[in-house]
């Protein structure tokens, strides 16, 4: 009787759960036109002044927009918010004309007041910027009349236009960012993008809309608006292999953060399009901190470059899906000296080995190098992690054979900033996005910008009067050439030991139409104006 | 039973007192300096010195926790150092979500369990028996990041029957409804493990007392028997089990949200304390805490109900 009465308790649970399940399983309708874009991390708020992350960049170019464009190939410039500009002769006035009819989301018209209003809010102390340096050295910026905007500066500036296509250059709306204050770009946001601010719930998602009277894009895309998709969601999925699943599953449907490791099989998935820029203008390396005593011989530091196998390790660690780096910055970098093409770094392990024995670094019986009793064991501070953690295994891995015994000491995200701003390591892993020669040799080589981001403490008069020559000139061969030469130099010094190029990989459902890859600021979706269903 | 309750309510003030000071203390020791996550990678370290004046950070440990202590009583939990907002608006957008998820998994896996609980009781020693014990060990042994990537893996990612990746509204929606499906599965089945054992013990106990004999005696059908008499009485030892399991549902809510993306609470806390977000950290730790001792003193209160020998000592 007990067993009866069992049965019927438990076909009753049985049949609870068979519909909870059933009603689980019922396909639901997504919201059509609506795309879910899955990333690692989020950004800590998105205003272009005060935010540096890639994860705010992504966002704000989307609902809001620059003054020029960059085109795909990450070297021209292409008009913007401008839809033609003049430079003066001495290089020291830009003149933009804007476009006409110009809206921002909440529908105000917007002028060269704004214009002006977004680019000083950049370069004041008050908003402390920490990339207000990019604005280059300004006179002033005025308003000659509602459509025209006139950027002086003090010096000439050659990567001016470059630094004017980043998210840090967008157009904002003075009145949304005082109504708003320290909420603004976490509460709401008013910019003239193809997409519109709904809400953003930190950590979770960020939801942008459509902007429907959008039709002033760039003109790198064939839609230059509105755009094709009623709604985009950003969405934060920290797992690497859950955000892999997201994608093959179709609860995303593009997205360029997934492992290296799940490339192939995403690539063996007859639903999915895995699709890769040209150029790879995201470099990793491992600087020298020049004057600690460990690594203050030229010698010592030429024989850690040349130990280090680059090629194995975009091989072996990365599944050959990034760029071995044989130079600081990309080949495809705008401003790339070509006469450095056969000046490459390459890997020389008994050339290294011949270096430290002519330094007078003797190998000992346990495989490591000693002078005056003292073992070659340069401490590298890095980041905790899965990437930085394997890239510095690898490269221990590599000085070990040639006696330098690497002493990684790895920290958390949150205080490994803080760590690298001291003096007290040898080594240090970083990386960093760039558009051009310029752009990288100017924020790591100046004298004055140590000992951050400058963290190797490279002082060199030579490279500074050469940077300014650079950043000065008014044609590109002078620009080319002498960031040319500093890149020889810094090579020369071996400064950094360069590791590899990240190249830009999106990976999205055939449902959608193929996405070029955009590199900028390492932002693969860029404007997404071409994101739409097949 | 209004004096047990503020009894117990008295008693939890000293209790949240101390989880305040532990959670302070020990995110003092997580590795981590937020005035350089605030400052940039760039920021020189005046910049950042700064910054951590004008967070008070430069004071000693005990001043800060105290001067935090006084903001709390005056309901300022403080801002976020990474986004700016309230606290207290971001742990009213997660609470929801994990309330959601923990009903979720109650609903299910408690009827369940004591079902599978008393089946075992009754079928002793029978093969029934063997198989729902096995299966409750294998819930308890089973960490639940294993299960809820194995269920990722096969009803997410294999089969593609149900999403994984965060709430997809409200639950009495079908989106929310398919989207809570495998976190509440993750969850409840290490709950149903323990539940099962201890209602299986309880029963079997009651099924040998005087008065069940006396039931049967008197003729009352077994089901009646079982479930009315038996049951009802082996309840008290569950309930107790089911209300401290449910304050461990909430460490394994961490683990189930962050897994599945699941925007509540224990994510709120796992992404603060990695970000040294310390005002949000410990706002979510306290509310985590506050959570145990309300289900406890739910606990208390529905003993005192099953069993009035409790309010009586």
């Amino acid at each position: 009787m007990a067993t009866t009465a069992l049965k019927a308790t438990a076909r009753r649970l049985l049949a609870g759960g068979v519909c909870l399940a059933a009603a689980g399983l019922v396909a639901a309708p997504a919201l059509a036109q609506s795309i879910t874009v899955v990333r690692e991390v989020d950004s800590d708020r998105y205003d272009p002044h005060r935010s540096t992350a890639r994860a705010a960049s992504e966002v704000l170019f989307m609902v809001a927009d620059t003054l020029v464009s960059l085109d795909y190939d990450m070297q021209t410039v292409k008009p913007g918010l401008a839809e033609r500009w003049e430079v003066s002769d001495d290089g020291k006035t830009y003149t933009f004309h804007l476009k006409d009819g110009v809206k921002f989301c909440d529908g105000k018209k917007m002028t060269a007041a704004d214009v002006v209003y977004s680019l000083k809010r950049w370069i004041d102390p008050a908003t402390k910027s920490p990339v207000a340096w990019r604005a280059g050295e300004v006179e002033d910026i005025v308003a000659v009349d509602d459509r025209t905007v006139e950027y002086r500066l003090k010096a000439p500036f050659s990567e001016l236009l470059y630094q004017l296509t980043q998210s840090f250059a967008v157009v904002i709306d003075q009145a949304t960012v005082e109504k708003l204050g320290g909420d603004f770009g976490v509460k709401g946001f008013n910019g003239t993008g193809p997409y519109c601010w709904v809400e953003w719930r930190p950590r979770n998602d960020l939801k942008l809309a459509r902007n429907p009277d959008y039709n002033w894009g760039p003109p790198i895309y064939e839609n230059t608006g509105p755009a094709q998709v009623e709604e985009i969601v950003w969405k934060i999925v920290p797992e690497e292999n859950t955000r892999m699943a997201a994608v093959a599953t179709g609860q995303s449907e593009i997205t360029q953060y997934v492992p290296y490791s799940t490339l192939n099989t995403l690539r063996a998935n007859p639903q999915l399009l895995v699709s890769q820029s040209d150029a790879a203008f995201w470099t990793y390396f491992a600087g020298f901190k020049i004057d600690r005593e460990m690594v203050s011989e030229e010698a010592v530091r030429q024989a850690m470059v040349l130990a280090v196998d680059q090629d194995a390790i975009a091989e072996n660690l990365y599944f050959g899906e990034v760029e071995p780096a044989h130079s600081y910055i990309s080949q495809a970098a705008l401003d790339w000296d070509k006469d450095l093409d056969d000046k490459l770094i390459r890997t020389d392990v008994e050339k290294a080995g011949k270096l430290l024995d002519e330094a007078g670094w003797k190998m000992e019986s346990d495989g490591f190098r000693y002078k005056n009793g003292k073992k070659l064991s340069p401490v590298a501070y890095s980041f905790a992690g899965s990437t930085w953690q394997k890239l510095m295994e690898a490269m221990q891995g590599d000085l070990r054979k040639v006696g330098v015994d690497l002493d990684i000491q790895a920290f958390d995200a949150t205080i490994a900033w803080g760590k690298m701003a001291t003096q007290e390591f040898d080594v240090f892993g970083m990386s960093y996005p760039y558009i051009s020669a310029g752009d990288a040799l100017n924020l790591y080589f100046r004298s004055a910008n140590t000992p951050t981001p400058n963290r190797m403490n490279w002082k060199d008069p030579e490279t500074d009067e050469l940077l300014d020559r650079g950043k000065a000139a008014l044609d590109p061969e002078t620009r080319a050439q002498a960031y040319g030469k500093v890149l020889e130099k810094v090579h020369q010094a071996a400064v950094w030991i360069p590791l590899y190029h990240e190249p830009m990989k999106l990976v999205q459902t055939k449902k959608l139409a193929p996405v070029k890859p955009h590199n900028i600021y390492g932002c693969g979706l860029y404007k997404g104006l071409d994101i739409k269903f097949q | 039973m209004a004096q047990h309750v503020l009894y117990r309510l008295l008693l939890a003030v000293p209790v949240l007192f101390g989880v305040l000071l532990l959670g302070f203390l020990l995110l003092q020791l997580v590795p981590g300096d937020p005035a350089t996550v605030i400052a940039g990678p760039m920021a020189p370290p005046a910049v950042i010195e700064e910054i951590r004046r004008e967070l008070g950070l430069d004071k000693p440990v005990i001043v800060q926790f105290f001067l935090y202590l006084v903001r709390v009583l005056q309901g300022d939990l403080g801002h976020s150092l990474i986004s700016n907002t309230s606290v207290i608006e971001e742990l009213a957008a997660a609470v929801g979500p994990t309330v959601e998820l923990m009903v979720a998994c109650l609903v299910w896996s408690v009827p369940l369990g004591i079902a599978m609980g008393t089946v075992a009781a009754v079928r002793q020693g029978g093969l029934l028996d063997r198989v729902i014990m096995a299966f409750s060990v294998a819930g308890v042994s089973m960490p639940i990041f294993f299960i809820g990537l194995l269920l990722m893996q096969y009803f997410g990612f294999v089969w593609q029957l149900l999403p994984f990746i965060g709430r997809g509204g409200p639950l009495w929606s079908i989106d929310g409804l398919r989207h809570i499906v495998l976190p509440a599965v993750s969850l409840g089945l290490i709950f149903i493990g323990p539940v099962a054992r201890m209602t299986r013990t309880a029963v079997l106990e009651v099924l040998r007392a005087d008065h069940v004999r006396t039931a049967r005696a008197k003729g009352l059908r077994e089901k009646t028997v079982v479930l009315k008499h038996a049951l009802r009485n082996a309840l008290i030892p569950v309930v107790t089990l089911v209300g401290l399991q449910a304050g461990y549902l909430l460490g394994g809510a961490v683990v189930t949200e962050s897994i599945y993306s699941w925007p509540g609470v224990g994510r709120l806390a796992v992404g603060a304390i990695l970000s040294s977000d310390f005002p949000l950290a410990q706002g979510a730790i306290m509310v985590l805490a506050l959570a145990f001792i309300i289900i406890n003193l739910i606990v208390d209160v529905l003993y005192a109900v099953l069993d009035p020998r409790v309010q009586r000592s």
